[in-house]
């Protein structure tokens, strides 16, 4: 029986007179790779706010490798957050006056230590070795992403969570990026990704549909999984 | 032991790390920040510049005001004279560097054509410095051509002499009385009896003629060495005019320690020059003080909103870094290393500007240079770093409260 | 839609835009605060400098010069004299309104408790209505300002009573009350008076008391007249010598300017055989104040305006760069170059028009608030700062946006919208 490393127990968010999430129930086990979708307004961003320790629910609880963050205060969140939580982000946001290579080490200073070599092998694993000083004006996207990613794993995350991870790529980069998820998913790394492309929520062994705030489906995609897989991640690192 | 130096090696790493990020938004966002450095240049400048200005202006607009001429008459008490030797007492006293001028004066009645007018023996150069309102047709005579003499506007319409013209001067000797002419005799037998060996007579050349619309109008100005010994006599003077540097509190101070310690001698101040001289000099500072305190207020505040300017573009990379798990006091940290950092730098380029802008002035206005007070440095600059953190944090702290969330979709 | 997207950002960009308009209340207060003080200044430093005393003596021409430099007795006696009715004309040359002050002085000797001393007779106050209708008030007592009085300043019309000066006053031990005897008549001393100059051993009474004393009726020596004066230049230094040098035009402008010598000149018109003299200590050196005075007002104005004028236009710098991603957004969207610099720059002339309002005003507030503490007075308003202020706006305006429209100019919308 695999470990669940994230419960969501009737959760509920409401913003004055809009319920962005009515009664979510989601239990997702270690080493899960997981895509939530939906249209704009289903309440995917509630969500993600929700699983990345940056907002509590308004009622019900949401525990997270054992602890139940939903009562929280906003210091403790940004604890939890930077020990368990790795963050991708549709606009990268990677600190435009330092390098690469200092991007990522701005999330070890912040974690506990900044260690410069260990900086360095994450960003090989992510194939920038030599570009790892390099400002990010003087990156491609697809290569800021990958920076962000790098800074995402740097701290050994429980749970990667990306939000629209390839929503700014191209084709490419795009498949360059799902490889890297692919890896990732062979090591053991929980991932969730939020999108709204469907090619990009196929690949997954499992996807729920948000809309309205609840979800309306739950679909098993191992079977699938593997050649979906196959198709999307075919570049190369 | 080895978790003590472990420990030391992860502080000298998380300070490298501050370090390099702060050197990093420095560095790399030169461009930009040149805005921040300017502006805050700029304030630093003007604070330094007028406070500079207004700590100089007493004593460079006080020796403007000496431009009114001798605030300071020194009399001998009772009946005596003032020797040389309590003049040079009398310098010494005052000190150097708070003397403009100062002018002993000796008046002697001589007679020309028969009638009789007053020569007054002075230091022509000191005199000179003492009064400047002085309007000279010619020019000012010296102690180098004794035979030239500078005549009152009156004496030389009554006498009709014009400037290089010459005249004669007649009198009796120190000591000696006048014996009125007497009627039994001839104009040359008293002719002759006034040349003997108790007068004395000299021609002079009108070298300048003095118009001041006073007193000084009805006067011949004369070396005093020259006039001594004319008269036979060592250096006596009546009274010594000193144009100080002073206001009327450090005038009567003054005034005094010259009773106290030269007790032959009666200081006067004159009063229409140092109370009115306060009374101006109070207003012009006063008017500094309040245009500079307007000028550095609205300047601070000037740079207060650009530095808020500039902060406010960067709510999402703090956000972002409060994403990645950064402490809210982590974040201001850097801030403040940057806000310290730009408030040196600029606050450091506006000392020295303003240093320059304040000589410049001085040199313009009074053409003097100026006295820089060395303590303005680290003031100056310790008020820029007050006011870029403060312009940094204060925004950032309602930046603080703001979900880190916002990084999540390009807002 | 121009219109449109412009209020619209003022709008919705408020506080930016709010931000903007501070900065430009601030500098233009300071500007208009700084100018309007600096315009002013000069006439009231000019009448602060007044404290010194009469800047003009008037004597009859054939009058020799009492030469009584500290108690030195000089040659000749004045028997030449003014007539006392000639004296308020003095108000009624072309300059009257810079007649400040003015008080006649009739010296004489007297005998005072059995010794020969100095009188002065003359009006300690006076007031009187001109043929114009204009309320005169004036004398001696607003020409002695730096005097220190123990006891009473005279009245107009204390024919009974003298003021002495304090070394003669030591001398002969009198106080304030006594009764003192001078030529025969008796006399209240109402005061004794500290002048610290030649005064302090002279004894001063009003007019008609000393005309009686002298029997001088109708007559005065001099008369000392405290005017505002226009520091002298070159012109003013010609005509003083000979105004008849001067050519028709200059003439004109000499005797249109206040300068000295020209009010000097119209006294001599209305002043039966008078001469006008400047007092050169005193107008020669207010001169050399105010001079230095205006100067450094001059430079301080300058530079506090260009401090403002730069922290306007640095400040337009950032914010506008600041915004650049949504003005590439309009690039992106087809937006011509010139369509986006002239949305800016409207958005923020506008702006800066506000602002400028604002600032003017509170300028306008600052100057007076100077005028009134340092002065205990208004100081005018020149409205020529509005124009050089807005001249100066316009232009700081302009230029601060120069950086940000160069750099929107060479921007490309993909780097915008891919966000750097």
């Amino acid at each position: 029986m695999p470990k669940t490393i994230l419960q969501l127990q009737n959760v509920s968010k409401i913003y004055g007179n809009l319920k962005a999430l009515a009664d979510i129930n989601l239990s997702v086990n270690a080493g899960d790779w997981l895509s939530i979708m939906g249209p704009s307004g289903s309440g995917k961003t509630t969500m993600i706010n929700i699983i990345g320790c940056m907002d509590t629910p308004s009622t019900g609880s949401v525990i997270l490798d054992g602890t139940d963050i939903s009562k929280e205060n906003a210091a403790n969140l940004t604890r939890i957050r930077r020990d368990k939580i790795g963050l991708i982000f549709q606009q990268f946001h990677l600190i435009s006056y330092l390098t690469a290579v200092e991007n990522v080490m701005v999330a070890q200073y912040y974690h506990s230590m900044p260690d410069e070599e260990e900086a360095l092998e994450a960003l090989a694993k992510v194939g920038l070795a030599d570009r790892a000083n390099h400002l990010p004006a003087q990156l491609s996207g697809g290569e800021q992403q990958r920076v962000c990613i790098a800074r995402a794993l740097i701290n050994s995350p429980q749970i990667l969570l990306g939000d629209e991870p390839t929503g700014n790529l191209d084709e490419e980069n795009e498949g360059i990026v799902v490889d890297i998820f692919r890896r990732l998913h062979e090591e053991g790394v929980t991932i969730i990704v939020v999108t709204h492309d469907p090619e990009v929520g196929d690949v997954a062994q499992r996807k729920i549909i948000l809309e309205h705030g609840r979800i309306v489906d739950d679909i098993d995609q191992s079977a699938t999984f593997g050649e979906a897989l196959r198709l999307k991640g075919k570049g190369r690192v | 032991m080895a978790n003590n130096t472990e420990k030391r090696n992860r502080h000298g790493s998380r300070r490298k790390m501050y370090i390099r990020m702060v050197a990093g938004s420095l560095i790399r966002r030169a461009s930009r920040l040149i805005i921040a450095v300017l502006a805050i240049a700029i304030g630093a400048t003007i604070l330094s510049g007028l406070v500079t200005i207004y700590y100089d202006i007493p004593e460079q607009l006080g020796r403007e005001f000496r431009s009114y001429g001798a605030n300071l008459i020194v009399l001998p008490r009772g009946e005596s004279k003032i020797t040389r030797e309590t003049l040079q007492k009398l310098r010494g006293l005052i000190g150097d560097e708070k003397i403009v001028g100062m002018a002993p004066y000796r008046y002697q009645t001589v007679k020309i054509n028969e009638q009789p007018y007053i020569i007054a023996g002075t230091d022509l150069t000191e005199a000179e410095k003492n009064s400047p309102f002085w309007y000279v047709e010619g020019s000012w005579g010296n102690s180098a051509d004794v035979s030239q003499v500078m005549t009152g506007h009156e004496i030389a319409q009554t006498l009709g002499l014009k400037l290089g013209d010459t005249f004669m001067v007649q009198g009796v000797k120190y000591g000696h009385h006048a014996e009125a002419s007497r009627q039994d005799l001839s104009a040359e037998e008293n002719q002759k009896r006034d040349s003997a060996r108790q007068n004395f007579h000299r021609n002079f050349t009108v070298k300048g003629i003095v118009s001041t619309g006073g007193a000084e109008e009805g006067f011949i100005f004369a070396d005093i060495d020259m006039l001594d010994e004319l008269i036979g006599d060592t250096f006596r003077a009546d009274v010594i005019e000193c144009s100080i540097v002073a206001d009327a509190e450090e005038l009567s101070a003054l005034s005094e320690r010259i009773e106290n310690e030269i007790p032959e001698l009666m200081p006067r101040a004159v009063r229409r020059l140092t109370q009115s001289q306060d009374i101006v000099l109070g207003k012009l500072q006063a008017l500094v003080l309040l245009v500079t305190v307007v000028v550095l207020i609205i300047t601070m505040i000037s740079v207060y909103t650009t530095m808020t300017a500039m902060i406010a573009e960067r709510r999402r990379e703090i956000a972002l870094k409060k994403a990645l798990g950064a402490e809210n006091r982590l974040v201001m940290g850097e801030l403040l290393g940057e806000g310290v950092m730009l408030g040196f730098i600029g606050g450091a380029l506006g000392v020295f500007l303003g240093f320059e802008f304040a000589l410049r002035v001085s040199l313009n206005v009074f053409g003097r240079g100026i006295n820089f007070q060395p303590v303005l440095i680290p003031a100056t600059i310790a008020i820029f770093i007050i006011i870029t953190v403060t312009a940094s944090i204060i925004p950032v702290r309602r930046v603080m409260d703001i979900h880190p969330a916002i990084v999540l979709k390009g807002e | 839609m121009f219109l449109r997207m412009i209020t619209k950002t003022l709008i919705r960009q408020k506080s930016k835009m709010i931000m903007i308009a501070f900065t430009v209340v601030l500098g233009v207060s300071l500007s208009t605060a700084m100018m309007n003080v600096m315009l002013g200044v000069g006439d009231k430093v000019n009448r602060e400098l007044k404290v010194y005393g009469a800047n003009i003596t008037v004597r009859h021409k054939d009058a020799a010069l009492m030469s009584d430099l500290y108690g030195l007795e000089g040659q000749g006696v004045n028997d030449k004299f003014l007539r006392e009715d000639d004296v308020l004309k003095l108000k009624s040359i072309f300059w009257g309104f810079n007649i400040l002050d003015f008080a006649p002085i009739l010296e004489g000797r007297a005998n005072l408790n059995g010794s020969e001393v100095s009188i002065i007779g003359t009006w300690p106050e006076k007031h009187a209505t001109l043929p114009t209708g204009e309320e005169l008030h004036t004398g001696l007592k607003s020409l002695r300002t730096w005097w220190e009085i123990s006891g009473e300043w005279l009245n107009e019309d204390d024919n009974n009573s003298v003021m002495i000066g304090n070394l003669l006053a030591s001398q002969k031990n009198i106080h304030v009350n006594d009764t003192v005897t001078i030529d025969g008549k008796t006399f209240n001393v109402k005061g004794i008076f500290n002048d610290g100059g030649n005064d302090d051993s002279k004894v001063l009474m009003t007019l008609p008391s000393a005309q009686k004393l002298l029997n001088l009726n109708g007559r005065v020596s001099d008369i000392e007249v405290s005017a505002l004066t226009t520091p002298d230049n070159d012109l003013a230094r010609k005509a003083a010598q000979d105004p008849r040098s001067l050519s028709p035009e200059e003439y004109e402008t000499w005797y249109c300017t206040a300068y000295v010598s020209a009010i000097c000149h119209q006294i001599q018109e209305v002043i039966e055989d008078g001469v006008a003299k400047p007092v050169r200590q005193v107008a020669e050196s207010e001169g050399t104040i105010l001079n230095k005075t205006t100067l450094l007002m001059i430079l301080i104005t300058i530079l506090s305006s260009i401090g403002s004028a730069l922290a306007i236009s640095n400040l337009i710098t950032a914010s506008v760069i600041e915004r650049s991603q949504e003005l590439g957004l309009l690039k992106a969207l087809g937006a011509y170059n010139w369509q986006i610099v002239l949305l800016v720059l409207a958005e923020v002339m506008i702006t800066g028009i506000a602002g400028g309002v604002v600032g003017y005003f509170m300028g306008i507030g600052f100057a007076q608030i100077i005028g009134q503490t340092v002065f205990g007075s208004y100081i005018e308003i020149a409205r020529m700062v509005i124009l050089i202020v807005a001249v100066i706006l316009f232009l700081v305006t302009l230029i601060g946006s120069i950086p940000a429209i160069r750099y929107l100019m060479a921007l490309k919308p993909t780097e915008v919208l891919h966000g750097k």
